[in-house]
């Protein structure tokens, strides 16, 4: 790794570093029980090391789909294996798109609303 | 205080360019949902590790949750032949 790449990389981490221990702190709350810091260095660090096992099967899958950019779709494999967190990022997505489709609404303003009326009208 | 909660999580940005940073190939892109999503993805975990290790230490009577608890839970948390591992 490059001088450069290994600073980003470093101020990555620690981006990822402050959010673990947030998260945490949230949870220490909720059950009345603190983390050490060494186990919030720990979480952060494995968490990481799961982005890049996570990165090489995604990578991995756009590839198998013959595309170049990482999808939403290959986002879904990933969660495939808990049924819990399978459902839990298939519902994230239908909350992205369903964002998406008001914000395009909102964009094209007048002339989306009037074709929704034209559809609308003919129902 | 909902809205207190969501605001807690990791950023597109950050999520992106450490993903991006780990792709082998220079030319493969993470799409923007995709990028978003991983940033859910990356804070399930998280929260994942730290509600075990909460429950592992609560089992063993501890008031703080410390090192040995989280190693105990890990081979599990990070296993990828079962279903409770990502």
């Amino acid at each position: 790794m490059s001088v450069d790449k290994e600073e980003t990389h470093q101020r990555l981490k620690a981006a990822v570093h402050y959010t673990v221990g947030r998260l945490c702190q949230k949870i220490a709350e909720d059950h009345r029980r603190e983390f050490s810091r060494q186990v919030i260095a720990a979480i952060a660090e494995t968490a990481v090391r799961q982005c890049d096992i996570f990165a090489k099967d995604l990578e991995a899958f756009a590839r198998h789909a013959k595309r170049s950019t990482v999808s939403t779709e290959d986002v879904k494999l990933i969660a495939r294996r808990s049924t819990a967190l399978s459902v839990y990022i298939q519902n994230k997505s239908e909350e992205l798109n369903q964002d998406q489709r008001e914000l395009k609404k909102k964009n094209t303003g007048k002339r989306k609303s009037r074709d929704t009326e034209e559809e609308e009208s003919r129902e | 205080m909902a809205e207190k909660d969501a605001e807690i999580g990791f950023k597109k940005d950050t999520v992106s360019k450490l993903l991006t940073g780990f792709f082998k190939e220079d030319k493969t892109r993470l799409g923007g949902d995709a990028a978003l999503l991983m940033a859910e993805m990356l804070k399930v975990f998280v929260q994942e590790a730290a509600v075990r290790s909460q429950k592992q230490a609560e089992s063993e009577d501890c008031d703080q949750v410390d090192i040995e608890h989280f190693e105990k839970i890990l081979p599990q948390l990070v296993s990828s032949s079962t279903k409770s591992g990502f």
